[in-house]
């Protein structure tokens, strides 16, 4: 069941993947990326980590997506660079491709991780932000002092000048 | 007079029409029907019933398995029909398809645009719906509805077909899916998901690409601009949206939908977090394209926003999908804010003099096994449940006769300025209330 699932997935993503890049209309081309998106998310779903699962979908379907989706609507419809179809270069392309991923996949198959086998319940999210609370404090405090500066930064880009005195 | 005549001489005409009444005929007739009833079912219909029945799975009722004529002849026994009810009603189809999933929304989506158009109308001293039905109007949604089924759908030539048609099936599919992560009662829920809140916000987010890209399917300038607005819209008040529940999620201690109306019995969130269930309350208004936030269908500046150029049943889905909307969110205020099902015990409990004496009438006894079908928590809870979605609606619908509508520069700084930061206030007081140890796992509360 699981192993149909994860072919299934893999079918969508990558599928999705190349269709995002190939499609000629940039509208299909970003629902497409959308796709690969949602699949990468199914992963999540199928290695139990639900709380990044959900987080991809809102983060990066939910928003992600509807920003490409929203700069490509407001693009002129005509394609601004002219694409030389080239065969020989597209076969060379995919030929690279291949290499890449077939010597990748021995290495990681000759390897000892794909003979990892444990028994220990998948972490829970909970323990991940005790850890956060309390061993790893420093980073979370970077890390909200970043958000922090981005937000503010980001109403301060947004903030228009008061004309008149009156808004 | 002269309608009258002219009624009489259809009446004479009609007549003539109407072959002359032959027994012969008539006895045909009804030889014919049974002869087609009797090989239609024979042929077709016993058929499709055997192949259907040899992929369900019969469930055990009493110990024993419950084949289909166990199941007609228990039908045909009041007195033993309601153990077959009582696990057909415990099935995953019951929930998807009639109680907690789809048909309790959609019967409180069909209520609410009844409620709707009446209460303006009396808000605004006109009349409303009135001849349909003869009473108040009241068939008038379901004339309404045969009205959208027949009408005809009309694509734009230069739309773009697939997303044309998929945009209303896709609204109506996220809509229910929201409406599946509501919990109704103690385990009355569809999708009972341990981080329910993370879900809503995950299917939240599908809302404004199915409305993006419909109106960018049907090639036409009014929706274009409407689903323009409706994206910056929803976009920029989902962030206060979220932020306003995290401090429900904080208090709680759970993100379970259900832990969270389990977690206020006694106090509901909203007297310890108003700001948050006010800011939350206003997100609500501008998710739903409610006035004074119905700026993606301003009727009176781009005719009907995104919605230009759906018509006949796309139309009707893509209502159907707005009051589902409206519903899960409405029930999403009732289980964040409002405690949920939980509520004094109002029903009255099950007479036990009938469960073990059985129904008397004069001198027959009747003892019906398997009652009560549904327990008296479960019947109290989806009551008080009922009447706080009722209530949230009743709010949700009444800016509508009162307000105008807004501009949308207001619009987006009444979002990004003040909702949010009156929503990080909202988390300052949770945290506050936290710390101080009032509330929350382990609090004095």
């Amino acid at each position: 069941m699981a192993d149909a699932v994860f072919l299934a997935l893999s079918v969508l993503t990558v599928g999705s993947a190349i269709a995002a890049l190939e499609m000629r209309s940039l509208i299909y081309g970003s629902i497409a990326l959308m796709g690969s998106l949602g699949g990468v998310a199914g992963f999540f779903f199928l290695l139990d980590a639900p709380f990044v699962a959900l987080f991809q979908l809102a983060v990066y379907v939910g928003s992600i997506a509807v920003l490409i989706l929203f700069t490509v609507m407001l693009v002129r419809r005509e394609l601004i660079f002219k694409k030389i179809e080239d065969k020989r270069r597209k076969m060379a392309g995919i030929g690279l491709m291949l290499v890449f991923l077939v010597s990748v996949g021995a290495l990681i198959m000759s390897s000892g991780i794909h003979q990892l086998e444990s028994d220990s319940p998948p972490i829970d999210f909970r323990e991940i932000g005790e850890d956060f609370l309390v061993y790893y404090w420093p980073a979370l405090v970077v890390m909200a002092l970043i958000l922090s500066g981005a937000v503010t930064g980001a109403l301060v880009l947004a903030r228009r000048e008061v004309e008149n005195g009156s808004n | 007079m002269e309608f009258e005549l002219l009624a009489c001489g259809g009446r004479q005409i009609m007549s003539v029409i109407a072959p002359t009444f032959r027994l012969s005929y008539f006895l045909k007739s009804i030889l014919d029907n049974v002869f087609w009833i009797i090989v239609l079912v024979t042929l077709v219909g016993i058929p499709a019933i055997q192949i259907v029945l040899f992929y369900i799975e019969m469930p055990v009722i009493n110990g024993e398995l419950l084949t289909p004529f166990l199941a007609l002849t228990w039908l045909a026994d009041p007195s033993r029909a309601i153990p077959i009810v009582k696990a057909f009603m415990y099935t995953d189809f019951f929930r998807i398809a009639v109680f907690p999933g789809f048909g309790l929304a959609a019967l409180v989506a069909a209520g609410t645009i009844f409620v709707e158009r009446k209460m303006l109308a009396k808000l605004q001293l006109r009349v409303g719906p009135f001849y349909c039905g003869k009473v108040e109007g009241i068939l008038q949604l379901a004339g309404d509805g045969l009205k959208l089924i027949s009408k005809e759908i009309i694509i734009p030539a230069k739309a773009d077909k697939p997303i044309f048609w998929i945009a209303p099936v896709a609204f109506v599919g996220t809509a229910a899916a929201f409406v599946s992560l509501i919990p109704v009662a103690p385990g009355w829920v569809v999708a009972d998901v341990e981080l329910g809140v993370l879900a809503v916000f995950a299917v939240i987010g599908f809302f404004p690409i199915v409305t993006v890209l419909s109106a960018w399917s049907a090639n036409s300038k009014f929706p274009f601009i409407g689903g323009i607005r409706a994206l910056h819209q929803m976009i920029s008040f989902e962030i206060p949206l979220i932020l306003s529940l995290l401090g429900v999620v904080m208090l709680a201690g759970t993100m379970s939908l259900t832990g969270i109306a389990e977690s206020q019995e006694f106090i509901p969130w909203i007297v310890f977090l108003p700001v948050g269930a006010i800011v939350f309350f206003i997100c609500i208004l501008a998710e739903l394209e409610r006035i004074p936030f119905d700026l993606p269908e301003a009727e009176s500046e781009i005719v009907a926003g995104w919605l230009t150029e759906f018509s006949g049943m796309m139309y009707g889905l893509v209502q159907l999908g707005t009051y589902l909307k409206l519903y899960a969110f409405a029930a999403l205020f009732t289980v964040m804010f409002l405690g949920g099902w939980s509520g004094p015990m109002l029903w009255p409990p099950f007479p036990e003099e009938i469960i073990t004496d059985g129904i008397q009438l004069g001198p027959i006894t009747a003892t019906i096994p398997g009652l009560p079908l549904l327990d008296q928590a479960m019947l109290n809870g989806v009551l008080w449940f009922l009447l706080k979605t009722v209530a949230v609606i009743f709010f949700i619908l009444l800016p509508r006769g009162v307000f105008p509508r807004i501009r949308i520069d207001m619009l987006l700084s009444l979002g990004w300025y003040k909702l949010i930061g009156l929503s990080f206030i909202n988390i300052f007081i949770a945290l506050a209330l936290l710390y101080a140890g009032v509330l929350g796992p382990g609090g004095i509360i």
